[in-house]
């Protein structure tokens, strides 16, 4: 384990990822700490520009930006992780459950899988939402988590595939062992790499697909999150009106985790396979192999040399 | 043949399932489904059109199987009724009008992306660990985890508010009409524009990081070495035997795109005010338009399954291993 933590450590992207979605998470946790009212409450005159009452700026509204992009904060991050946790446990549970089984119950769940990877997510989530109507976070969470378990029952289950034709698989079956034993023993750590890419790619997803939700105005308007910010922003025209605090806050508050979460995903990524590398070791690598190069054009010369001087002596 | 076949069953079998749901989708809802979705905000619907809609949809006395029939009948004849809110314009209209600006959108930004993504990766992943390929492989990701909605606000606010560049709003100067003339069609460059980067900003990093790791995957090959020993050049190498064969992967990744882009399509439309498909359906879902809605669920999950199939094709015609059984 700590072999693992070294080598996250030593991984540049992974640590600044994890920095960065770290800060976010101690943001969320301790967000009625750093604030000192309901981030819904008018506190000040409209689109008042950053200064030193209000560190962000307010809102057409009189609300400040500070207290709802904290508040926006833990919002997002709990629908994302409650959204990406839906999402890996349906997905890993199907695919899995597919891929060992086999049989009559893996085709229907493989077509089922197959159906959903083909039929367009966001116009769905859009007219899903607009029926149930002023969504609150935590419904759009549901049906994020509901909705988007096909691309990890699919990759899960062709990975099980592969495992189960393995010889420590095919032994524990000879000793008889339950197959939930196999399943939670013996395949599902060594699918840890992959659901652990599914959950964070999962997060990202679903903190965009809400706030891209919010912002049509198919989300609860008076939830506290990044998304509804925007959607006030938009509907108070404020980019027009030179209000950019009220649009950049947020914007720049989910590029930033989407960054993290990215950088966290592709270190994971490269970990898991380490022909995938971009980082310094292989720099290094380059420049011995560039040296080596370069050492071995010499001594040819000096052979081609030798060479001649035979041809000289005939 | 029986690949191809085999296919074309499968996305019949995807197309009846999003169809079936399209039908439960607002007999699930709370509320009487027939007031939501016939109840047009603007300008009242004749009540013979109302009548007609209603058995388009299947909204007849009779149980639920026979309504169902019906409702499928209406969407393989493709008489998707008429619109309430443009009344009395029907469906098709409403949709041909926009899918247009749509597939103008999408076409362009997803060729750009295929080209400089894919030939960016080709080429990163050949200097593996050089400076290009530890700045564009982690930025690639980096800017596939930012949504379409943040990239076309900043976009329209650095570009179009504060530097005031180009215009961010409709698919050309309001004021002209439409003609085959160079002042229409420098506007419709320049109003597609944003949009147009903002989309190849969403797609393009999924091309390079697909295709730059399946190229490192193959750089060990057997053939890769070969053409070296043949002596043939280092492009040579790069793009026909390396890249020739990484390309496989990105066109199943340019089928699964598809479905990111029309959202992000759909989004951007929405930001910039373009007329497309993604607005319409905007639109629509405000004014409970239902059946524009229905149209266009069936319209991009049917371009959805085209793209699948063309990949398909794609992938029958350049990986002859798929040919011989």
């Amino acid at each position: 384990m700590s072999g693992f933590l070294k080598m996250l450590g030593r991984n540049k992207k992974v640590s600044f990822g994890l920095f960065i979605v770290i800060t976010y998470l101690l943001i969320a946790l301790s967000a009625p700490l750093l604030t000192s009212h309901e981030p819904n409450k008018r506190v000040a005159r409209p689109h008042q520009a950053p200064n030193a009452e209000n560190v962000m700026g307010t809102t057409r509204m009189g609300r400040d930006v500070y207290h709802l992009f904290i508040h926006g904060t833990a919002t997002s991050l709990a629908v994302g992780f409650g959204a990406g946790l839906i999402i890996v446990i349906i997905g890993t549970a199907l695919g899995v459950s597919a891929g060992y089984f086999g049989g009559k119950y893996d085709e229907v769940v493989s077509l089922l899988t197959n159906v959903a990877l083909v039929v367009p997510q966001l116009p769905l989530l859009l007219v899903l939402a607009a029926f149930i109507g002023e969504a609150s976070p935590m419904t759009i969470a549901i049906i994020i988590g509901f909705t988007s378990w096909a691309w990890g029952a699919r990759v899960t289950r062709s990975q099980t595939l592969t495992l189960r034709n393995k010889e420590f698989i095919q032994a524990s079956e000879l000793a008889c062992e339950p197959s939930w034993r196999i399943i939670f023993v013996e395949i599902l750590p060594n699918l840890s790499s992959i659901i652990g890419l599914n959950f964070l790619g999962s997060i990202i997803y679903t903190i965009i697909t809400e706030a891209t939700l919010e912002f049509l105005g198919l989300g609860d308007p008076l939830a506290v999150s990044w998304g509804t910010m925007l959607f006030n922003a938009q509907n108070a025209s404020a980019m027009t009106v030179g209000a950019w605090w009220e649009v950049l806050v947020p914007c720049v508050a989910i590029a930033i985790l989407g960054m993290g979460l990215a950088l966290l995903n592709f270190g994971i990524d490269e970990i898991a396979n380490p022909r995938l590398r971009t980082f310094s070791g292989i720099k290094r690598f380059n420049k011995r192999v560039k040296q080596l190069k370069a050492a071995s054009l010499n001594t040819p010369n000096n052979a081609k040399q030798s060479t001649n001087g035979v041809i000289y002596d005939n | 043949m029986d690949f191809v076949l085999r296919r074309l069953g499968f996305y019949l079998i995807a197309f009846f399932f999003a169809a079936t749901f399209n039908f439960f989708l607002p007999r699930l809802m709370p509320g009487d489904p027939i007031t939501v979705m016939f109840s047009s905000q603007g300008n009242p619907l004749p009540v013979e059109s109302i009548a007609a809609l209603k058995e388009t949809f299947g909204f007849v006395d009779g149980p639920l199987y026979e309504q169902y029939f019906i409702y499928l009948k209406s969407v393989v004849t493709w008489d998707l009724g008429s619109s309430v809110k443009y009344f009395p314009q029907t469906v098709n209209e409403v949709l041909g009008r926009s899918m247009v600006w749509t597939l103008f959108l999408v076409g362009t930004s997803t060729l750009i992306s295929f080209f400089i993504g894919s030939i960016s990766g080709i080429i990163a992943a050949w200097n593996r660990g050089g400076w290009l390929d530890s700045i564009l492989s982690p930025l690639s990701l980096v800017l596939q985890s930012i949504p379409a909605v943040v990239l076309a606000l900043l976009f329209m606010f650095v570009f179009g508010v504060a530097l005031n560049w180009l215009p961010y709003s409709y698919a050309y100067d309001i004021e002209l009409d439409p003609a085959f003339s160079w002042e229409y069609i420098s506007s419709v460059i320049s109003h597609a524009t944003m949009p147009i980067i903002s989309l190849v900003i969403v797609q393009i990093g999924g091309y390079l990081l697909t295709i730059r790791n399946n190229l490192i995957n193959l750089l060990g090959e057997d053939y890769i070495v070969m053409g070296r020993a043949k002596g043939l050049s280092e492009t040579r190498v790069m793009f026909n035997y390396g890249a020739r064969n990484a390309l496989l992967p990105s066109i199943t990744a340019f089928a699964m795109t598809v479905g990111v882009v029309l959202g992000g399509s759909l989004i951007t439309e929405v930001v910039f005010n373009y007329p497309g498909l993604g607005n319409t359906l905007f639109e629509a879902i405000v004014s409970r338009d239902y059946p524009v809605i229905q149209g266009q669920l069936l319209i991009m999950t049917l371009a959805m399954l085209s793209a699948n199939f063309v990949a398909d094709m794609a992938y029958v015609y350049l990986d002859p291993r798929l040919r011989r059984d």
